[in-house]
Formats: C-alpha cells, sequence, structure tokens
C-alpha cells in the first residue's frame, strides 16, 4: 500500500492509497471543524440535508437509483467527534469494474456524485429548500432522542458529558433539541456556506486506479475552492481535581459502568506509553480488566478500556450486575493501583505490544480503518508516522515509562447506570 | 484437493475431505496481511435434542447449552486459557453460536503456525469441571442481560416465539438464567462428543496460503478419530401456519421499533435462486431506492432504511422487515399493500435489472475482507452452498422466477408483527 499527500491548496489536501488488493474503491470526503456547543446542531444537520439531493439529482431516491446503477455504490454521511473536533464525513465505495467485467467508469462517476452531494446542493431560491431542512431537522431529533436505545452508548455518551464538562468534547455530536427547534433554512445555507469557506477538507482515494488521471479530474472539480486557515483544536484536557460519581436510574436488568481516567502528561510522545498502558489495564481478553473482573470474579461478559487519543484519556466500559457495584469498582480500582505499583509482569508488557502490532497490521486490510489513521495522523501529529514508524515507537515502550506514566494518571468519573432498585 | 474458480472477480476455492470426514477450505487472498482461520462444527442452538450416537439413546439437552460450550472450550487442563494463548501470540481470537453452527476464529499477521498449534489443540481438548462450569455461569448470565436490555434482540425474538411453535429457532442462542443453571460437565461431554468430531465440521483458511501446505499443516495437528455416521437430530414436527399473528412488548426506548416478518417453508432445491430472488424482492418492495421507502420518510414515518433480512437454513426459513417509527402500525400496512400491488401488477423490467447490478456489487464486496469472505463460506457451507455459485445467481435469475416467489411467499397465515413500544 501507498500513501501520498498532496496540497491542492492551503487548507484543501488530497490523499492516495494506492493498492491492488481490494475490490473496491473507497472515496471519502472529511470537513474538520472546531467543536463547539453552538454550532454542533448545525454541523450535524448539514450532512443530513446534503444527502437529499443535489442539483443534478434532487430527490433522495435520484441518488439511490443512481447508485444503483453503478453496480451497487454505497453512500454514507455523518458528523464524529475527534478530540475537541468536530469531522463532517462523506464516503462512497465502489465495486472496480473489472471484476464486473464493464468498461463504465464507476470510480469517476462516484467521485463525481459524492463531490456533488457535498458541494452542489439541490437549492430553492438560492438557499437549501425548506422542506428538506423541516424534514431533517424531524430526522435529528428523532437520533437525538433514541439515544437512550442503546444503553451502552447511552451511559458511554452520559459519562463524557459528566467527565468533559468544561470543554468542546462533551458536546453530544448531533447536537441539542432545543438548537433544533430555532434552525431556519436560510440559517443552515448560511452555515454551510461557511463550512466550506472555512473547514479544513481532506479527500481521499483509495484502491486501483490511475494517480495522475484521478487528480486531475478532481482538481479541475474543486478548482473553484478557495484557500482557508486551517483550524485544527489540539486540546490537552483538564487536570482532575476531585472523583465525581454519578448515579443515573433508568428501567434495565443489567448495570452499565464507566470509569474515566485522566492522563496529566500531555505531549505528544506519550501517546505509544499510554496507548500500551491501556491494552495492559484493559484493551484484550489478557488485559488486567478482562482476567480480573470477567474471568477470576465472573461479574461480567463485557469488560474493557479504550484510549481516547486526542484527550489524552481513558474510558473503562463494564455491564454487572447492579447489586455487583462496589464489588467491580474496586476490584476495577486495585488493576489501576496495581499498574502505579508495578505489579504486572515483563510478559504482560510484549503481549500488549504484540496486540497493538497485531492490529495495526491487520488495519492494513481494509480501506476505511487505514483511511483513518492517515487522516488522524494529518490532523493532529506533529511527527506524522507511517504504520510501520507507529509500531517501532509502540515496540520501543520500557516498563519504566509505563510505571511512570501510570502514577500519572487519576480517576475523574464513576459514572453508573443502573434502576429503582439499585444503589 | 478440489479448486473452484471464478475468473471474473478472479477468486478461487480450494476444498478438500480427510477421511476423518473434516472439511478443509482454502480461500486465497494474496497480498492480505491477515490470516484468518475459522473452525466451525454443525451444532447450534437449534440441536437441542438427538440420538447419542454410542449410546442409540434420545437426549434433550438444556436450551443454550451449544453456547455454553463454546465458552469452556477455550480452558485448558494445565490451567492455560486458550484465548489468553492466542492472545498473548498477537492474534485476535473468539468464538460465536448461532442457530446451526459453533464456530471458533482466531486472525493473526503473525505467529501463525504456533497459533495454529495452540488453536487446533484447544478444540480437540475440551477440559471441564463443576468448578469451571458454574464459574461460566455468571459471565453467561450477564451475556443474557444484554439481551434482556436490547430492544433489536427482544424485538427479533419475539417475531420467532410467535413465528414458531415447536421448531428451536425460537429458543434464545444464550438459553437463559435458568436452563443455563441446569448444564453441567457431563451433558457438556455429551455433546461436545457426538458433536465435534470431524465429519461433522468445517475449517476454512482465508489469507495468503497455499492450499497444499495448509492440508499437511491440519493433517499433522489432527487427533486420531473415528469418522463419525451422520447424527440424528430430532425436531418436533413445524406447522407451516404462525403461533401468533402478533407481538408486543414495552421497553425503554424513544421510538416504537417494528419487525413485519414471514415464515417460508425452506426450499430444497433452487436455495440459491430462492435467497436472489427474495433480497430482490425485499429491495424492490421497501429497499433504498423504492418509492415505499422514500414516501415514508417524506411523511416522517421513518427515519432511516428498513433492515432487510432473509434468514434461512435446510429445516427453517423466514425474512423480515425491520423499523423504528412512532407509527407502526401504519407503517406496516405501507408495506402490506405495495406488496399486494406488486402482486397484482408484477415487477418493472427497469427497476429489476438495477436492482440485479446492485446486488451483484454487493455480493462482490464480501471479499475485500479475510474474515466476512471465510465467514460466509462456512455459513453457505452448512447450508449446502457453495458461495460462488451466487455469481451465477445474480446475472442470471429470470424475472418470471422472482414473481413466482412474490406470489408463493407472501400469505398472510404466515405473516408475524412484532413491536416493542415506549414504556
Amino acid at each position: 500500500m501507498q500513501y501520498t499527500k498532496k496540497e491542492l491548496k492551503q487548507g484543501i489536501n488530497l490523499h492516495f492509497l494506492n493498492t491492488c488488493k481490494f475490490k473496491t474503491n473507497l472515496v471519502a470526503v472529511f470537513l474538520t471543524l472546531p467543536l463547539n456547543k453552538e454550532t454542533i446542531t448545525l454541523n450535524a444537520l448539514v450532512p443530513s440535508i446534503l444527502r437529499r439531493g443535489t442539483s443534478t439529482l434532487p430527490t433522495m431516491e435520484d441518488i439511490s437509483i443512481r447508485l444503483e446503477e453503478l453496480y451497487g455504490s454505497a453512500f454514507d454521511c455523518g458528523i464524529e467527534k475527534r478530540g475537541d473536533n468536530a469531522v463532517i464525513k462523506f464516503y462512497i465505495e465502489n465495486v472496480n469494474p473489472k471484476f464486473l467485467n464493464t468498461q463504465d467508469e464507476v470510480l469517476k462517476s462516484c467521485i463525481e456524485l459524492i463531490l456533488d452531494i457535498v458541494f452542489n446542493p439541490v437549492l430553492e431560491n438560492g438557499i437549501f429548500k425548506p422542506e428538506y431542512v423541516e424534514k431533517e431537522k424531524e430526522t435529528i431529533r428523532q437520533l437525538i432522542e433514541s439515544k437512550i436505545d442503546n444503553k451502552d452508548l447511552y451511559a458511554l455518551e452520559r459519562a463524557i458529558e459528566e467527565m468533559f464538562k468544561d470543554e468542546p468534547f462533551s458536546v453530544y455530536k448531533y447536537g441539542y433539541i432545543d438548537k433544533l427547534n430555532e434552525i431556519i433554512a436560510n440559517e443552515a445555507f448560511n452555515h454551510y456556506k461557511n463550512i466550506i469557506k472555512q473547514a479544513r477538507i481532506d479527500m481521499f482515494v483509495s484502491g486501483e486506479f490511475d494517480n495522475k488521471d484521478i487528480s486531475n479530474y478532481i482538481n479541475e472539480k474543486l478548482e473553484f475552492l478557495t484557500p482557508r486557515e486551517s483550524q485544527i483544536l489540539i486540546s490537552q484536557g483538564n487536570e482532575v481535581a476531585q472523583i465525581n460519581t454519578v448515579f443515573e436510574n433508568m428501567d434495565i436488568s443489567q448495570g452499565k459502568l464507566v470509569i474515566g481516567l485522566r492522563i496529566n502528561q500531555k505531549d505528544e510522545d506519550i501517546k505509544s506509553v499510554i496507548s500500551v498502558y491501556n491494552t495492559i489495564l484493559g484493551g484484550s481478553s489478557n488485559s488486567k480488566l478482562f482476567q480480573n473482573v470477567r474471568e477470576k470474579n465472573s461479574l461480567a461478559y463485557t469488560i474493557g478500556s479504550n484510549f481516547i487519543m486526542q484527550k489524552y484519556s481513558i474510558l473503562i466500559r463494564g455491564g454487572i450486575e447492579i447489586e455487583n457495584y462496589q464489588k467491580a469498582l474496586d476490584i476495577i480500582k486495585v488493576q489501576i493501583q496495581d499498574m502505579k505499583t508495578g505489579n504486572f509482569t515483563d510478559e504482560d508488557l510484549k503481549i500488549a505490544k504484540k496486540y497493538i502490532t497485531n492490529s495495526m497490521n491487520t488495519l492494513q486490510d481494509s480501506a476505511a480503518p487505514m483511511i483513518d489513521y492517515y487522516l488522524s495522523q494529518d490532523l493532529f501529529e506533529q511527527n506524522k508516522k507511517t504504520i510501520e514508524q507507529y509500531i517501532e515507537k509502540i515496540n520501543s515502550v520500557t516498563r519504566e515509562q509505563i510505571l511512570a506514566l501510570a502514577n500519572d494518571i487519576d480517576i475523574d468519573t464513576i459514572y453508573f447506570l443502573t434502576n429503582e432498585g439499585g444503589k | 484437493v478440489d479448486k473452484i474458480e471464478n475468473t471474473i472477480i478472479d477468486e478461487k476455492i480450494y476444498t478438500c475431505k480427510l477421511d476423518n470426514g473434516l472439511t478443509i477450505m482454502v480461500i486465497p487472498k494474496k497480498d492480505f496481511t491477515s490470516k484468518y482461520v475459522i473452525w466451525a462444527t454443525h451444532y447450534g442452538s437449534i440441536d437441542n435434542c438427538f440420538v447419542l450416537p454410542d449410546e442409540n439413546k434420545e437426549i434433550k439437552v438444556p436450551d443454550g447449552i451449544a453456547h455454553f460450550l463454546e465458552h469452556k472450550l477455550f480452558e485448558q487442563e494445565n490451567g492455560v486459557n486458550s484465548l489468553d494463548a492466542l492472545t498473548n501470540l498477537g492474534a485476535s481470537a473468539n468464538a460465536y453460536t448461532s442457530f446451526n453452527h459453533t464456530a471458533y476464529l482466531f486472525e493473526t499477521t503473525d505467529n501463525f503456525y504456533e497459533c495454529l498449534d495452540e488453536f487446533m489443540d484447544y478444540v480437540q481438548n475440551p477440559y471441564f469441571t463443576d468448578e469451571n462450569v458454574e464459574k461460566e455461569k455468571g459471565i453467561i448470565g450477564q451475556e443474557i442481560h444484554i439481551g434482556d436490555d436490547s430492544p433489536e434482540w427482544q424485538l427479533y425474538f419475539n417475531f420467532l416465539k410467535a413465528a414458531y411453535h415447536n421448531f428451536p429457532v425460537k429458543i434464545d442462542i444464550a438459553g437463559t438464567q435458568e436452563s443455563i443453571s441446569k448444564i453441567d460437565k457431563e451433558v457438556l461431554y455429551k455433546c461436545y462428543n457426538t458433536f465435534y468430531n470431524p465429519s461433522n465440521m468445517v475449517i476454512a483458511f482465508a489469507g495468503d496460503f497455499n492450499e497444499n501446505d495448509i492440508v499437511e499443516e491440519v493433517k499433522k495437528r489432527l487427533k486420531p478419530t473415528k469418522r463419525q455416521a451422520e447424527i440424528k437430530r430430532i425436531f418436533e414436527d413445524e406447522p407451516i401456519e404462525v403461533k401468533d399473528k402478533k407481538v408486543e412488548k414495552n421497553m425503554e426506548v424513544s421510538l416504537p421499533l417494528f419487525l413485519l416478518g414471514y415464515k417460508i417453508v425452506p426450499e430444497t432445491d433452487d436455495i440459491i435462486k430462492r435467497h436472489v430472488a427474495i433480497e430482490i424482492l425485499l429491495e424492490l418492495i421497501v429497499g433504498k431506492s423504492s418509492k415505499t421507502y422514500h414516501d415514508l420518510y417524506e411523511q416522517g414515518l421513518i427515519i432511516s432504511e428498513f433492515g432487510l433480512d432473509y434468514d434461512f437454513e435446510k429445516k427453517y426459513a423466514h425474512l423480515t422487515i425491520e423499523g423504528q417509527s412512532k407509527a407502526p402500525e401504519e407503517v406496516i400496512n405501507k408495506i402490506k399493500s405495495k406488496i399486494q400491488e406488486y402482486k397484482q401488477n408484477g415487477i418493472n423490467k427497469k427497476d429489476y435489472n438495477r436492482i440485479k447490478k446492485m446486488l451483484h456489487g454487493e455480493y462482490i464486496k464480501q471479499f475485500d475482507s479475510v474474515d466476512k469472505v471465510a465467514r460466509m463460506f462456512i455459513s453457505d457451507y452448512f447450508k449446502g452452498i457453495n458461495s460462488l455459485d451466487y455469481l451465477d445467481a445474480y446475472e442470471n435469475i429470470e424475472q418470471d422466477y422472482v414473481e413466482n416467489v412474490l406470489n408463493e411467499i407472501f400469505k398472510e397465515n404466515n405473516e408475524v408483527i412484532s413491536i416493542i413500544n415506549p414504556n
């Protein structure tokens, strides 16, 4: 796999991942903006409106039909948080026509379609169609309300909201109902125009294609865009003042426990150490959390931890019997303490490194995670690393580094989703 | 070693049946860094009543036992847990149980043969004790709770319970807290000895492999066993009609969830053609480009695409259409009247060809992932299908045939409605 990046204009980049091993091409467009409570609802609404129609394919039905004609090409869009930034994302995936016995230029048609969706929406009287705006407000409203449907994700979102209260990262990615109610078509369209003018733009194309041909094609299509100062927020996150414990009731049969840890060392180089630390603590089935909470004490089916890289934080999550709250919490605390006192073996360290190496190598077998990796490197890292360099970095982590780090990690938030009966 | 190849999509599969009855499949994926192995036995949650081959005696086992066995197989006599051992080698390992099979798998980029040693060793060497069986009940109890709190899971199993009078597909794969309490080591050994004979199993390899090497490497690691006659599985007769027409339940959800399902008499001859026909019909009636979907979306009656599925095996078949709506009954009625309309007016040729093209592309996409492709071949194998045969069906299926299927499957007395209402 060959990765190349070209800056088309200031703040607008074209990335290629060339490989022959896939049957498909994946094309992605990312618009990155600072995250904040005031604009998140509009940012979430915009891709939802854009997918409704382009100037040439003015309805969602037209777009669906077009995608089917392009041999089941698939389009998707949405919004996600990356640290304190909002990333509005668009994807289109097509099967390479050589496997379909056709000469059709499927990739170029897909690039044209995705760029039309992002940059060439259907308009009415010079703004978004009010009908579409209203409809998509309703869709986003239901998405916001459906937050409670998946209890695991709900608990995670609530814990993030509590833990990062004073930071942009606490916002819910689909925004807020009260803000949504106020939005009118005119405002949504003006916001969209600002995004197109100001957002950092990254476009990725992966698979088998002629770089020069595709590069020229895209360049021409993006000619109208103007250079922009990119505004990526690289936040360090707050320090722990005191542990915030939150209980919330819901009609559920299994309690959901989320524990947020803050890391008080914030330089870029420490990320690889945190990654190894997290794997030993709760990243794999060999981890301390899995072994002690699940295997030794049978308290949970799901238990583990995730490293939120851009926020220098770790979130531990588990599903437990409600009455076992204190027991599970105590065992988890012991594991965190064990990391501080060095109660883990050299073998644990070796295994964690292998685990990360394997997942990084596996990444190279699919396009979407590769794109995700290179986007993150490009947006956030001063010293950009290839996958090989990243693996090298992981393998150079020492026991001493982990110990030093472990003593700079503290519990910030304990969140428990329980039912009326529990406490 | 037999080879089946499709030169257009440039994919091939090698299969080989050993003297002990084990089937080996090799799907070469050159240039992929990951190697994926999955070993499955034709034994799932529905196999709860059978004749013990040695004693020639009929036995009924507790619900959820195939899944319980899957959990317990990782534990070894020397105290090693094979899931950890594989993780320690850098692999990511897992297992799952479905209605009709149990599968063990790992994926790795490194130490492949060491991983294969551990993998084939643990699947062939069960070690159950009173103590380790007891311990697992707590963990599985929590896994069952996850399903209890999942609206989608409840929606689907309520449908199955309503559709089937006797057929055990209606039983939760993991069983219930009560049924697993009855499981002990003796019954686990009985199930293991019956269903984990190589003649009831298939092992598939996807990745950069040489087929002849793999066959030799597998042979080296197999314990000597006698080929076993086909296992006699006992199922009560299942009426064609559904048990209940409608089932509702209240849960903590933001919007009602609904499922419209049809129980179908399983096809024995043209199973692939039948499958493709049903896929085409579902797409035509309520798929992404259908008028029904877009009308309902415009009216605010649904917020996202329908979930469409056709699940079938030799002994059962049903199709399901799922979604979320503030007015589920209204949506279901619209879908049903659309089905009637299609039955009366037939299918539009242009739509038909486009959907066929789309499904063809979707099918090819699966070959981009070693795990998807291996799992596809395995689950098709137990249905008596070679996955590559789908290509021919996507290209050549006739509209007349699809229209016949349409008239045959959507019948009033095969229909079930399942709804989850907000509290």
